[in-house]
């Protein structure tokens, strides 16, 4: 089990990503990072930051932080609090649903992301498959 | 948490005429070539208010691509309209739909129209739509289609601020329809309630309106194709469509029109013929995660033309409608078709159609799918 969110969680979400093979086909064109910001909320001391270097279906590296400045700046920020982190997590929250009601917000070209709806899915899907405690 | 969004909807006979009470001062009226040979656009502009300006914008093609659809928009501003209304078909309204919002926010581009972020409209004017076709939904929906003809692509634009504040549905509007479009549009219609009722995103209004949406088209839709002057059937399919596109609006489309945007926009298939080629395709696909659904519907289909399963009965329907029912028939050539593969499943993949069909689909099950839609094998 691991903790989200964590180093150690994102080392095994980007282990499962890259043997995801409905991600690597839905992301095959997708060039870019993207990174998740766990907002604190009172489940939630600090905000959290899990960056994701995304090529070709692949994700080529990652990297935890508590502080966005320690971290490449990424051309995409999915940010949400923490209690909806866990809630799409535990797939109770559609990822683009979760955009529509407030309860995320994405940061970053709208036009190309719309294009890749069935890699955010995956990705999203991608969670689930790791062993997570909260 | 979700959202049930809908325009003011006038509709009945004499609907047109509920024009006159609106505070209009200038109307932009953006339609096609075709309504322009007609008298429709004149009684639309007969029915504005007393003292109202108006512009009439009447060249809007099939398809239309962002140079068509913004190519006055510098008249559009000096023009400064406090109404929008599309007067026609989808392509007439989502024109409508992309210059309401470049012109109320001149900073935007036309691809910032997503539902992911607030684009704070009606600022300026307001948005309605007069449908003269029954099928694309548009007068309803969140959702605008606009077509790159160089990179042969359809972008599925959509945003809750380009729903239009009232749609006005006029059988008076739709009695003229020429057979071979009131077949196609229908059958886009079936297709947005189908995929509605179906989509990961449905809810109890889309299956509310796709229930009732089928009803009224299935049980009117012959009647039209043989007497296409007969208003009340003309006038419950007109309703019928407009309910199929508040279900898809408030529940999302599905992989028949993810596979139809590629189809239609590689070889210029009219929407709804490209759609309907893959309804029942994706039905039989769609059938091993919700079959109990599609039998419900099933039963919806007048007895003259239903089958065991529901894939069936819309072919049987297809049939007796005389529509297409594979590519080879839109005669697409088999090698262009096969060779241009890819190019279709990698358009296809990025439709959000994918993100909310019901059975998940890579390239491996659209390419399947696009194959089985050559010849239209069951």
């Amino acid at each position: 089990m691991a903790k989200f969110p964590s180093a150690e969680w994102l080392e095994q979400y980007m282990g499962k990503l890259n043997s995801n093979p409905n991600y690597e086909d839905a992301a095959r064109k997708w060039e870019g990072s993207m990174t998740f910001v766990v907002q604190k909320d009172p489940a939630l001391d600090k905000d959290a930051y899990l960056y994701l270097d995304l090529y070709h279906g692949k994700c080529r590296g990652s990297k935890f932080s508590l502080s966005l400045d320690d971290l490449p700046p990424a051309q995409y920020k999915y940010m949400g609090p923490f209690t909806n982190w866990k809630r799409l997590i535990n797939k109770e929250i559609d990822p683009i649903q979760g955009i529509l009601t407030g309860k995320f917000k994405l940061e970053g070209s709208m036009m190309t992301i719309m294009r890749f709806t069935r890699a955010a899915k995956e990705m999203v899907a991608t969670t689930t498959q790791v062993q997570t405690e909260f | 948490m979700w959202f049930f969004r809908a325009p003011t909807i006038v509709y009945g006979e004499d609907a047109l005429s509920y024009l006159s009470t609106l505070p209009i001062r200038k109307a932009l009226i953006v339609t096609d070539r075709h309504l322009l040979t007609t008298e429709i656009p004149e009684k639309v502009r007969q029915a504005l208010p007393k003292g109202a300006e108006s512009l009439l914008l009447g060249d809007v093609g099939e398809e239309p691509d962002l140079e068509e659809m913004t190519r006055h928009l510098d008249q559009i501003r000096g023009f400064e309209p406090d109404w929008i209304l599309g007067l026609g078909g989808g392509s007439s309204i989502d024109t409508a739909k992309i210059l309401f919002v470049l012109y109320e926010r001149p900073d935007l581009t036309v691809y910032d129209t997503t539902p992911l972020q607030p684009l704070g409209l009606r600022r300026k004017s307001r948005l309605l739509a007069i449908p003269t076709t029954s099928g694309t939904g548009s007068e309803c929906t969140w959702a605008a289609v606009l077509s790159e003809r160089q990179e042969k692509r359809k972008h599925e634009l959509a945003s809750p601020e380009i729903i239009p504040d009232y749609a006005i549905l006029d059988p008076e509007m739709v009695v003229g329809l020429p057979p071979e479009q009131t077949r196609n549009t229908a059958v886009d219609a079936i297709t947005h309630a189908i995929e509605g009722y179906v989509s990961t995103w449905r809810n109890p209004f889309s299956d509310a309106l796709s229930e009732k949406a089928l009803e009224l088209i299935f049980g009117n839709l012959l009647s039209v194709l043989k007497e296409p002057g007969d208003r009340s059937s003309r006038g419950a399919v007109h309703i019928g469509a407009s309910m199929a596109g508040l279900s898809f609006s408030n529940s999302q489309i599905g992989l028949a029109h993810a596979l139809g945007h590629a189809l239609g926009a590689r070889y210029k298939t009219p929407h709804g013929k490209a759609v309907g080629i893959f309804l029942p395709l994706v039905i039989d696909f769609n059938s091993t995660v919700c079959k109990d659904r599609f039998d419900r519907l099933n039963l919806l289909v007048p007895s003259t033309v239903r089958g065991t399963s529901l894939g069936a009965s819309i072919r049987s329907l297809f049939r007796a409608m005389g529509q297409d029912a594979s590519v080879a028939t839109l005669g697409v050539k088999k090698d262009e078709y096969f060779d241009g593969m890819e190019e279709l499943v990698s358009m296809a993949a990025e439709s959000t159609g994918l993100v909310t069909n019901p059975r998940d689909s890579g390239s491996s099950e659209l390419r399947e799918l696009l194959t089985k839609a050559y010849s239209g094998e069951v």
